[in-house]
């Protein structure tokens, strides 16, 4: 008895507001283009991954973490997000330096993505579409996570030959190289940049 | 009229203050000073994943991405902040209270009630500053938000019984408006002139402290509660249920930073600037 008063309910509350249609009709078919082509099969292949029974239990994280890192390697573009994240001071660095300043925020960067990645179950995602200017696309993706929550994540990628790589993600307005970027300018120029490496090799030990 | 208005809102304001004296006395470590408290503006630090998005997803206002990208060689956009060595103090006192009192209490709180019940309360306080949201919708001619808000409203508060529940959503997949005094100033054009780090509140800007106080004017609780206590113990309340949803972001966005408070005051500016833009 009870269920049926709430299905009434529910197909009155759904007539009534068909008819009103506040919000109905806005559902734009998305178009996908490479960019989201691709940065779907990277995303599917993390979640296939996540979700593969053998690898969860606890003595499988470090080859989980390894084959997940593996899968993102391909689609993230490291050395544009260390150059973006020190934007100006970058010119000033020698080729060494570069590549050592790549290689600790990119371990950095994994750590993030990872932390994301276990953290939360993501229960689905859903490509709310994208937006091509040249070498450059945004792609939108809404990420629902546990229960009554959803993400808005944007990623930006930049196309290198036949591939789009990631260069920045968005979340729900903060841009995570943007972030970093802020911080390392201020540590540079209160400071220096040897002070900034030595913060980022104590991040990395500290983990 | 003016004066009652005052006295509610002065009320609300001690209410305020006290509230979070009493998550400090509830949560054990003896520890004094002045409180100010409220949800409100949000924490980008503690709520890195704010709940809901505006329901329609702005399609993107940038002229070119390929324009935007080539900006960032240049000076990057970042908030004014000439209180620092001030802001960082409070950061740092922000941050201890953290880990000494909201999220010891939200602990206990967590284990000891249900999900169902903690989310049915939050959509509870959600459900009663719905008139907030409105008004802030209206005033940045936001009809949608505004009509989304009102049907939110009537059907949460009758079908939804009291707030509790959320069919608007459920059912018909209307979200909330996130709308906000702070968010309508900018709109209008303010800029947020320059970064507050306020004890117990967080976060803010300037722009953003003076949405806040028009938002209490804005907000039921502040006429409907005739009683200080109760109006303290149900802020009070508010505050550590909501705290109970987040327990681990602070600590995850604190972990990834390599200074903490530059990120937090750089996440704030930026996802502020991001709701005033896709309203």
């Amino acid at each position: 008895m009870r269920l049926s008063v709430i299905t009434m309910n529910r197909i009155v509350i759904i007539q009534a507001f068909l008819f009103l249609s506040f919000t109905f009709g806005m559902v734009s078919p998305a178009f996908a283009g490479e960019p989201q082509d691709q940065l779907r099969q990277t995303t599917d292949k993390v979640l296939a991954i996540l979700s593969d029974p053998v690898l969860k239990s606890q003595n499988k994280v470090k080859e989980r973490r390894e084959l997940i890192l593996k899968v993102v390697d391909e689609r993230f573009d490291w050395e544009e997000m260390a150059r973006r994240s020190l934007a100006r001071h970058w010119v000033q660095r020698t080729p060494e330096e570069k590549q050592e300043f790549t290689h600790l925020f990119k371990e950095l960067l994994e750590r993030v993505y990872m932390d994301k990645v276990e953290g939360y179950s993501w229960n689905k995602i859903s490509y709310e579409g994208e937006l091509i200017d040249g070498d450059y696309a945004a792609v939108k993706v809404k990420v629902f996570t546990a229960k009554d929550q959803t993400i808005q994540v944007e990623y930006r990628a930049r196309k290198k030959g036949n591939h789009w790589l990631v260069y920045d993600f968005i979340v729900e307005g903060v841009g995570l190289v943007n972030n970093y970027r802020t911080q390392f300018n201020e540590i540079i120029l209160k400071s220096s940049y040897q002070e900034l490496i030595k913060r980022l090799k104590t991040k990395s030990t500290q983990n | 009229m003016r004066t009652m208005v005052k006295r509610a809102m002065r009320r609300s304001i001690v209410e305020c203050l006290l509230c979070s004296l009493l998550i400090l006395i509830l949560s054990g470590p003896a520890f004094g000073g002045p409180a100010v408290f409220g949800g409100f503006p949000p924490d980008p630090a503690v709520c890195y994943q704010p709940p809901d998005p505006p329901l329609i997803l702005a399609q993107s206002s940038r002229s070119s991405l390929t324009e935007e990208e080539r900006e960032f060689e240049e000076q990057a956009d970042t908030m004014p902040d000439p209180l620092e060595p001030i802001n960082r103090f409070f950061f740092n006192f922000n941050d201890k209270l953290y880990f000494w009192a909201y999220k010891p209490v939200a602990s206990g709180y967590k284990i000891v009630v249900p999900e169902d019940v903690r989310l049915g309360v939050k959509n509870f306080f959600s459900n009663l500053t719905a008139p907030v949201r409105l008004v802030n919708c209206l005033l940045q001619a936001n009809f949608k938000g505004a009509g989304n808000e009102t049907i939110r409203l009537l059907l949460n508060s009758t079908l939804g019984m009291a707030g509790f529940l959320d069919p608007a959503k459920k059912e018909l997949g209307i979200e909330k408006s996130e709308e906000d005094f702070g968010q309508t100033l900018g709109v209008w054009g303010m800029g947020p002139v320059f970064y507050v780090e306020w004890p117990f509140l967080g976060a803010s800007s300037l722009r953003d402290a003076i949405g806040f106080t028009g938002d209490i004017l804005l907000d039921p609780k502040t006429y409907l509660i005739k009683s200080m206590p109760v109006g303290l113990a149900i802020r009070t309340y508010d505050q550590v249920n909501d705290t109970s949803f987040r327990i681990g972001e602070y600590e995850d966005f604190k972990r990834n930073a390599i200074d903490p408070y530059l990120a937090k005051r750089e996440a704030y500016h930026q996802y502020r600037k991001h709701k005033i833009k896709n309203r």
